[in-house]
């Protein structure tokens, strides 16, 4: 007895018809078949599935492919589920997958069995829904009967909040189960931490699981069938294990000869025949071609007869297997030698959708006889084969839809980044190949009238070069094709005429036998370009590959646009940071002619030229002043009329010109040299002068024609602009270079000391007067305060007084006095900017003043003291009212005597000075005994004179005979004494001493007084000159001349003298003469 | 008593006995000035260098004191100053006598606080009627007149030169 509603209507295009037929059987093959179509189906899948953004691919194919074979060997509908719900979960890592049956009536759905982390949820078994009323994800799908993903469960209205919130489902996946175009199933999946986007990829994968369930559910429900009766008919069992066997066997190959084949030798083996074959129908010829042979030569493979011959012909026409026991008799045989022999036939016709799609056959030579159940078996075998067969196409079909999935996936990719153009031209190139499963492609995209080969994907470098070099004019039918928006294929390149040859050599020469050409809309309507695919393989091209190849040209319609942008934006920001770059240097380069040469090598780097060139106008001609790059050379100097075209047109209309092709015309050419050196686009831009004036022109070159894009102009301009800042600049430093040299060379030749000082009062300026007069270097002295460098400030603290001045510094151990006049600069905000100190070194002019001045004075004081005595007394002795004793007329008239002898010898003194001026001196050398001459001269010290002094003499017992003029010598002995007791103001001892040396005599005198610093005592020996401080200290008087005499009467004796000196401690002055020479004479005596 | 009318000079206000200190490094000055001051009943003291002039003018309150300038050690010009410092002697009219030339030599002087100068060489016979007058113009209170008057002709001097 048949099973109960296993034998559906569906089984009516199988149409078998049969007394032997057993009605349970056929679901059962049939439920095998799908079974296998949904194995043979996986391929595919996985190679869809590995294009997506998933890592691995390996354990994708391993996962579906457990997922297959756990689907084809369980019995167990639970386990089938488990297995497909925990892979899916771990495939996508997914916390949560379901399984959900729908009612036959679509209007209700329970819970089947749930996964969370590896365990059962066991409320999902309870879970019901009401697909009509309550909303839901699973509802949608059943529905709608395709999958559908939800990014966030919270605010979608699609889902159902309660199982949301009790599976706690951030993102989630419904897919349907489908059987016979109904939803029986539905798997729903969620994520439970993190929210996730589901892509076509992952959908693709679940689907084909789903599809894999839901076959698999099916095929267990005849599963179930086909054991019962088995166990009904134990003959049967051989051959059912075959079958199933065969089915295996089957289902486990996609490719449709071997599918073939191996049906052919089940089919052999299964019903003992001798041999067995297959024939496809080709629908359009109405022929039967032989695809797959068991038992026969392989020479009767591609063998074709006509649809409605021999048995074939019958077993078509009545839809079911005929058995042919007579087969020899056969009015109309298959007309081939290989069929002679056979006896007995079996053939039955393999249908789908109603429609003959080819027959199989199997036949025995000894005329063993076949029954009914063999035709049974031939007919479900045939159902096998017309399902392996539909697999087969099905793969293939999937095949491409993968591929064409891919190539779609691959563009989007593309267009969803931000690339740069040529980035995006190699990316297209590749989707393109890719995506047709060409060899090799290229992008070609419009430019200045022709085609340029911009993007490639695995071109030969010849076809490269070909694409690239060819213009791509109106001789070309591509390029025709390309304009009118056509898409061309061409199945066999090198016969085809629309081809030019080169193009068509190249091919062949790569073993290129196919090609597509696609035009593309270049963005912003700047013409089409096109996409060119080349095929290894000769290539029929189907409204797939045309579909695919139109939504190529969409995508890189798209692509282009985007790229478009993003180069416009990073073409921008470059620009933005080469202008900066540029407008850096030039600001820092201050020779204008270093400026020129600097904007005509920046320029054409700025906007992709080649070369760039500056024109100076100079009256009613422009001259190439700076040129950088190819032909530049030539062109330095050149000239051309202000009033011509291109850089004239440019200083005409003070605006941009800019030609793609300037190179092509003649004239033009003629007027630039750079055109004729081989430069093709034009770019020139007027550069501005001072108040309005238009310089001169920038222009920059490039080779090859090219548009210039609206923000390489604008580059260009603030160039320009840059550049006449930078001229201007330029100019001016020069002129205040050359104002600066001018200056600090007047400076430096001066003899006042200049000082300059900023508006902190730091040094600027120190000329070389100034560093010779104070004796501080300028490297010293700058960048720091006058005061600190000189210890005097050379500022005048009235602001009101500007007028010379005597500032004292130090300079070593001297003091120098400079006349200072000082200058204030001031800012346009009257706010002091910086002085300016002009001084000379008065020292000397001061020091002759002073000393003279205190020599007049101390003249003055030495003359008028015995002047007073002398007069005084005289006036005393003179008054009537007085009556003196004759003891004090006496004292008067011996005051008024020494005082007058006094007043002589000053006088001498003088004379003296005099003499020693004017080199009159005459000296009287004669043997002197220096004893002598010292004993007189501390004679006549006077005990006021010695006052507090004690005399020490160290004077030899024999006589000590100098060459000496006596009186000179004893001037210059008194001079010493006088010297040593008025600058030992406190008293102490005096040490006079005389000593023969080797050839002279010294005579020293030593006392304990104040001293003489270091720094005088090379000074003290000069006129008028005392002491710095011997005044103040000593209050010493003396005329100044005192060791001036000394030392001019000693050297005209031909001696010399010298001091050393500690300050503070006491003085040594000592002079040697020549010592006697009778002397020496009397010695030897 | 009329002075005027007898064309003598006019007798000073009898102060008693009026003592000059002179200080000088100069032997010869001193003694002239002795000789001199004391024929007109003048009393003087004698001091050889700075340092004993200040002590002496101290100790003897001297109603006038002579003063040269230029001398070893203390000079006049600080003598003048350490006078005019101390308590004791600020009271005392300070007379320099000088042999400097320059004006601003004399103008020191009275810069200083000094009210009267004789500039080298000097009538000796001028020195008491010197001190008579000045002190009498003092005891008038006329002592910053007179200093003024003696800076005026200065001045005129300067501008006459």
């Amino acid at each position: 007895m048949p099973g109960p509603g296993l034998a559906g209507p569906d089984a009516a295009p199988y149409n078998l018809h049969g007394p032997v037929r057993t009605p349970d059987l056929l679901p059962t093959v049939r439920a095998l078949g799908r079974a296998a179509a949904a194995v043979a189906l996986l391929p595919a899948v996985l190679r869809r599935s590995s294009s997506g953004r998933r890592a691995d691919p390996t354990r994708e194919l391993e996962s579906v492919s457990r997922v297959a074979d756990e689907l084809a060997r369980t019995a167990d509908v639970e386990g089938v589920a488990r297995t497909l719900l925990d892979e899916l979960a771990e495939l996508f890592d997914l916390g949560f997958a379901a399984l959900t049956i729908v009612s036959d009536d679509g209007r209700e759905a329970t819970g089947y069995l749930a996964r969370s982390g590896g365990e059962d949820v066991d409320w999902w078994r309870e879970m019901h829904l009401d697909l009509e009323r309550e909303p839901s994800g699973i509802a949608s799908v059943v529905f709608e009967a395709t999958a559908m993903t939800v990014y966030d469960t919270a605010s979608s209205g699609v889902v159902s909040r309660r199982l949301a919130e009790a599976v706690g489902a951030r993102s989630a996946a419904f897919v349907p189960l489908l059987v016979e175009e109904r939803v029986t199933a539905v798997i729903s999946v969620a994520t439970l931490d993190e929210p996730r986007v589901f892509s076509n990829d992952d959908l693709a994968v679940m689907q084909t699981l789903a599809s894999e369930a839901a076959v698999a559910f099916e095929r267990l429900r005849a599963g179930v069938a086909l054991e019962e009766a088995l166990k009904r008919n134990e003959e049967q069992l051989a051959q059912q294990a075959a079958l199933l066997r065969a089915a295996h066997v089957l289902s486990s190959e996609l490719d449709l000869p071997v599918v073939l084949q191996r049906l052919a030798d089940q089919l052999a083996q299964l019903l003992d025949a001798d041999a067995a074959d297959c024939y496809l129908l080709d629908a359009e010829r109405g022929l039967f071609r032989c695809v797959a042979v068991h038992g026969f030569d392989r020479s009767l493979l591609d063998f074709e007869f006509p649809l409605g011959q021999g048995l074939a012909g019958a077993a078509v026409r009545e839809g079911r297997p005929l058995i042919e026991s007579a087969y020899r008799e056969l009015p109309e045989p298959v007309p081939h030698p290989a069929y002679d022999g056979f006896t007995d036939v079996i053939t039955a016709p393999m249908f789908w959708s109603d429609e003959v799609r080819g027959v199989i056959g199997v036949g025995r030579r000894e005329g063993r006889r076949f029954v009914e159940r063999d035709a049974e078996i031939l007919g479900a075998f045939a159902g096998l084969a017309s399902l392996a067969l539909r697999n087969a196409e099905m793969f293939t079909q999937s095949a491409r839809q993968a591929r064409v999935q891919r190539g779609f996936y691959r563009i989007a990719s593309v267009l969803g980044q931000s690339l740069s153009r040529a980035a995006t031209l190699e990316a297209i190139a590749q989707a393109a190949a890719e995506a047709l499963g060409g060899t090799s492609a290229a992008v070609l995209v419009p430019s200045s009238g022709r085609l340029e080969a911009v993007g490639t994907y695995e071109l030969p470098a010849d076809l490269a070069h070909l694409l690239d070099e060819r213009a791509w004019d109106s001789r070309s039918p591509l390029f025709r094709a390309t304009v009118e928006g056509r898409i061309v294929v061409s199945r066999a390149i090198a016969e085809d005429e629309r081809m030019l040859p080169d193009l068509r050599a190249a091919s062949a020469a790569n073993g290129y036998l196919s090609l597509i050409s696609v035009p593309v809309d270049a963005p912003r309507d700047a013409g089409r370009g096109l996409v060119l695919i080349f095929f290894a393989e000769q290539r029929s091209f189907d409204d797939d590959d045309l579909d695919l190849a139109r939504h190529l040209a969409d995508a890189t319609r798209g692509a282009l646009e985007r790229s478009e942008l993003f180069e416009a934006e990073r073409g921008a920001r470059a620009l933005a940071q080469q202008l900066t770059r540029t407008g850096r240097l030039l600001t820092s380069e201050l020779d204008p002619a270093a400026v020129l040469d600097e904007v005509v090598q920046q320029a054409p780097a700025l906007v992709n030229a080649e070369a760039g060139a500056f024109r100076l106008l100079e009256g009613d001609e422009l001259v190439v002043t700076a040129a950088g790059g190819e032909g530049a050379e030539a062109v330095l100097g050149s000239r051309s009329p202000a009033s011509g075209w291109l850089s004239g047109d440019v200083l005409q209309s003070g605006a941009p010109v800019a030609l793609a092709q300037a190179g092509d015309d003649e004239r033009l050419r003629g007027l630039d040299p750079m055109l004729q050196a081989g430069h093709s686009a034009f770019l020139g831009v007027p550069v501005g002068g001072a108040e309005g004036v238009t310089l001169g022109v920038l222009a920059v070159y490039a080779s090859v024609p090219r548009e210039w894009r609206e923000e390489e102009i604008e580059a260009l301009l603030a160039v320009a602009a840059s550049t006449s800042a930078a001229l201007s600049n330029a100019e001016l430093y020069q002129r205040v270079a050359l104002e600066r040299e001018r200056s600090v060379a007047i400076l430096a030749n001066i003899a006042e000391g200049i000082v300059a000082v900023d508006r902190d009062g730091k040094v600027v300026l120190w000329n070389s007067a100034a560093e010779l007069i104070t004796g501080v270097s300028a490297s010293v002295a700058l960048g720091r305060a006058p005061v600190d460098v000189l210890q005097r400030s050379l500022e005048s603290a009235d602001e009101a007084a500007r007028g010379e001045r005597l500032v004292p510094i130090p300079r070593g151990r001297e003091e120098v006095w400079l006349s200072v006049t000082e200058a204030v600069m001031r800012d346009p905000l009257g706010a002091v900017a910086g002085r300016i100190f002009a001084f000379r070194d008065i020292s000397g002019d001061r020091l002759v003043e002073q000393v003279k001045s205190d020599f007049v004075s101390t003249v003055s004081h030495e003359l008028r003291t015995p002047l007073t005595s002398i007069y005084g007394f005289a006036e005393t002795l003179l008054r009537q009212d007085v009556m003196f004793g004759e003891e004090e007329r006496q004292t008067f008239l011996r005051y008024i005597a020494s005082e007058s002898q006094r007043l002589t010898s000053i006088v001498d003194t003088l004379l003296n000075v005099a003499r020693l001026d004017t080199g009159d001196l005459q000296v009287h050398l004669a043997e002197t005994d220096v004893r002598d001459v010292v004993g007189q001269v501390l004679d006549t010290v006077t005990a006021a004179e010695a006052n507090g002094h004690r005399f020490v003499v160290h004077l030899p017992e024999e006589p000590l005979a100098a060459t000496a003029d006596p009186e000179k010598l004893r001037q210059v002995c008194s001079i010493l004494v006088e010297n040593a007791l008025r600058y030992s103001p406190d008293g102490g001892t005096v040490t006079v001493g005389a000593v023969r040396r080797q050839d002279t005599v010294e005579v020293s005198v030593a006392d304990e007084g104040i001293g003489i610093p270091q720094s005088d005592q090379e000074q003290i020996f000069r006129k008028f000159y005392r002491g710095s401080d011997a005044e103040l200290r000593a209050g010493a008087g003396g005329t100044g001349l005192g060791l001036f005499i000394a030392r001019g009467l000693v050297t005209a004796m031909g001696g010399r003298i010298w001091v050393s000196s500690q300050e503070g401690e006491g003085s040594r002055f000592a002079f040697e003469l020549p010592a006697a020479i009778a002397d020496s004479v009397e010695t030897e005596r | 008593m009329s002075a005027d009318m007898d064309g003598y000079t006019r007798p000073v206000p009898d102060r008693g006995e009026v003592r000059v200190l002179v200080i000088d490094d100069e032997a010869p000055i001193r003694l002239l000035c002795r000789v001199n001051l004391e024929a007109e009943n003048i009393d003087v003291l004698e001091a050889a260098d700075g340092t004993a002039g200040l002590d002496l003018a101290r100790e003897e309150q001297p109603d006038v004191v002579l003063l040269d300038v230029m001398m070893p050690g203390l000079d006049g010009w600080r003598v003048a100053e350490e006078l005019l410092e101390d308590d004791r002697t600020r009271g005392i009219p300070i007379i320099f006598l000088t042999a400097r030339a320059e004006f601003r030599d004399r103008a020191r002087g009275l810069d200083i606080g000094g009210v009267d100068y004789v500039t080298k060489p000097f009538n000796p016979l001028e020195l008491a009627p010197l001190v008579r007058e000045l002190l009498a113009r003092i005891d008038r209170g006329e002592r910053d007149e007179l200093r003024g008057e003696k800076l005026a002709e200065l001045r005129t001097l300067i501008e006459s030169e």
